[in-house]
């Protein structure tokens, strides 16, 4: 009873707080630039906004074009219940493994990439082409980084490998999970279409990755749209939240107090790494598309190198 | 102390493999840097300790060789060099980067399987940190092999000697400080005629890529 009720809660803050994380990047970026900015909370008046809205179906479209938005949406809450917010307390026994998560959101992926070549515009083909090629290749570093921490947890359980992480101590003077750690914010920035591989805010045609498969769709199905790419982000940050920052070791009281005090922990750490992906898009430019491989390869050789170690320290 | 070995061996292979993984002149001078100065950190925690526990400040003099020489001096050198010629970016290799970077992983494992086989070196974060420093070693040599221009040999070079140093530094903590002193000088004075070889290439050829080095000038 009490891992459904925190597998609820967790949902719910995870769709509560996903739009904010957004807002904070934005933010940063906008005070990097001098600029006051849009307010943190932006993305909620607009999703508010957007669906209240009616959307426009072209006629051509297939079932495919309208079914999308739900599946995205639903994928990515689907996923949000499947990994823990806070290690206190367990999850329920059926949530499923890191495997299915990640192939969760891909059926997400997959039915994007459908949608914006069901209409037939060439912008939809191209982003949806591009999108496939970012995300097979940076495939093979999200499972062998996956795998590694499995590896050293013994299970391919979220929550299990959160267990273990916690008793590492401190996980960024660790050698196999500081690779690990950097692999997976290159994953981060990849999945969640992020600057050196794709830039959120233009809608230039010779750039625009995520934006291209998005650009038919307004209204109610813009927003869930959107909504669903902000948990999917979300759910990247809190896995990597939750596994390399873990914090959950440090409460030592039990109870309500500290169920609340973990959560509150998870959001300032979540709000961390927000800092830090704004910090990368300021510093960075975006690449060339042809030296995203060059991305994707320091990223899978990152977690294959933390695979190594692993055998070297002999553990 | 040992985990922090660890991290800084590791993160001392990571700069090496960046390092393959950039196109500009300019970032394998910064990451050639960066990695200085993780091994001049290295260094100098190791100096300390022995400072502390036998009372020699051998390797804290190094230490401060280490950032004098390769974190302020060579960089800066280096940059003078790449000043004088005229193209910025390195665009043909041998290979694409990805395989570049893929082939450095395979080195890396070929290393760890050479290394286990070595008895003594049994201990875990010994062979950790022997076997990230070796391949660091390796790198830098196929860094060298893998670049046409002038500029990305002088820095392979360095970055050998860099895994070089570091891999006595792990094994034995610290050689003799005579040795050190010789070793920094011969690489100084290489630094200087290669850099002053580049500039002639540059005169003679027009441009440090090795491959026209075939073409006859009379």
């Amino acid at each position: 009873m009490i891992a459904i009720a925190n597998n609820l809660i967790q949902l719910l803050v995870i769709l509560l707080l996903a739009p904010m994380v957004d807002g904070v990047i934005r933010k940063c970026k906008a005070l990097s630039q001098k600029r006051q900015g849009a307010p943190v909370l932006q993305m909620y008046y607009d999703l508010f906004k957007l669906i209240q809205k009616e959307s426009v179906v072209s006629e051509t479209a297939s079932w495919i074009y309208k079914a999308t938005p739900y599946i995205v949406f639903s994928t990515a809450a689907a996923g949000a219940l499947l990994v823990p917010i806070t290690t206190l307390v367990p999850s329920t026994q059926l949530s499923g493994d890191i495997i299915l998560l990640f192939y969760l959101l891909a059926l997400g992926r997959f039915f994007m990439c459908l949608s914006a070549l069901d209409t037939g515009s060439t912008f939809g083909g191209m982003g949806s082409s591009r999108e496939a090629m970012i995300s097979s290749l940076i495939e093979p570093s999200i499972l062998v980084s996956v795998f590694t921490i499995g590896l050293i947890a013994g299970s391919t359980s979220i929550y299990q490998m959160m267990r273990a992480m916690t008793e590492v101590g401190n996980p960024l003077f660790h050698p196999v999970f500081i690779l690990t750690f950097l692999a997976m914010l290159i994953i981060i920035l990849a999945e969640t279409s992020r600057i050196p591989v794709d830039d959120p805010a233009t809608h230039l045609e010779l750039t625009m990755v995520h934006e291209a498969m998005l650009l038919e769709y307004s209204g109610r199905h813009l927003a869930l749209m959107e909504y669903g790419a902000a948990i999917k982000q979300l759910i990247l940050m809190t896995l990597v939240a939750n596994l390399f920052l873990p914090m959950d070791q440090l409460i030592s009281f039990p109870g309500v107090g500290a169920f609340i005090l973990s959560i509150v922990l998870y959001s300032l750490r979540v709000i961390f790494l927000s800092i830090i992906i704004a910090i990368t898009e300021i510093s960075t430019v975006k690449f060339r598309f042809f030296s995203i491989p060059n991305l994707a390869a320091l990223s899978f050789i990152l977690s294959f190198l933390g695979f190594l170690q692993y055998f070297v320290l002999g553990r | 102390m040992d985990s922090y070995f660890d991290i800084l061996s590791v993160l001392i292979l990571l700069s090496s493999i960046i390092l393959v993984s950039h196109k500009r002149i300019k970032s394998y001078i910064k990451t050639f840097r960066i990695q200085s100065a993780l091994i001049a950190l290295t260094a100098g925690i190791m100096g300390w300790n022995s400072l502390m526990e036998e009372g020699s400040f051998d390797i804290l003099v190094v230490c401060v060789i280490i950032v004098l020489l390769k974190v302020i001096f060579i960089p800066r050198l280096l940059h003078k060099t790449y000043g004088s010629v005229e193209y910025k970016v390195e665009k043909d290799f041998f290979l694409n980067i990805p395989l570049l970077i893929l082939i450095c992983c395979g080195l890396v494992v070929f290393v760890y399987f050479s290394v286990s086989n070595i008895s003594g070196l049994n201990e875990d974060h010994l062979n950790l940190q022997v076997v990230n420093s070796f391949s660091v070693i390796l790198i830098g040599l196929f860094f060298m092999i893998s670049r046409k221009w002038a500029l990305g040999q002088m820095i392979g070079f360095l970055v050998i000697e860099n895994g070089i140093f570091v891999t006595a530094i792990f094994s034995t903590n610290g050689m003799p400080f005579i040795v050190d002193i010789g070793i920094f000088i011969d690489m100084i004075t290489a630094i200087l005629i290669m850099g002053i070889m580049v500039m002639q290439i540059n005169k003679q050829f027009d441009s440090i890529n090795i491959n026209k080095l075939k073409n006859l000038k009379g």
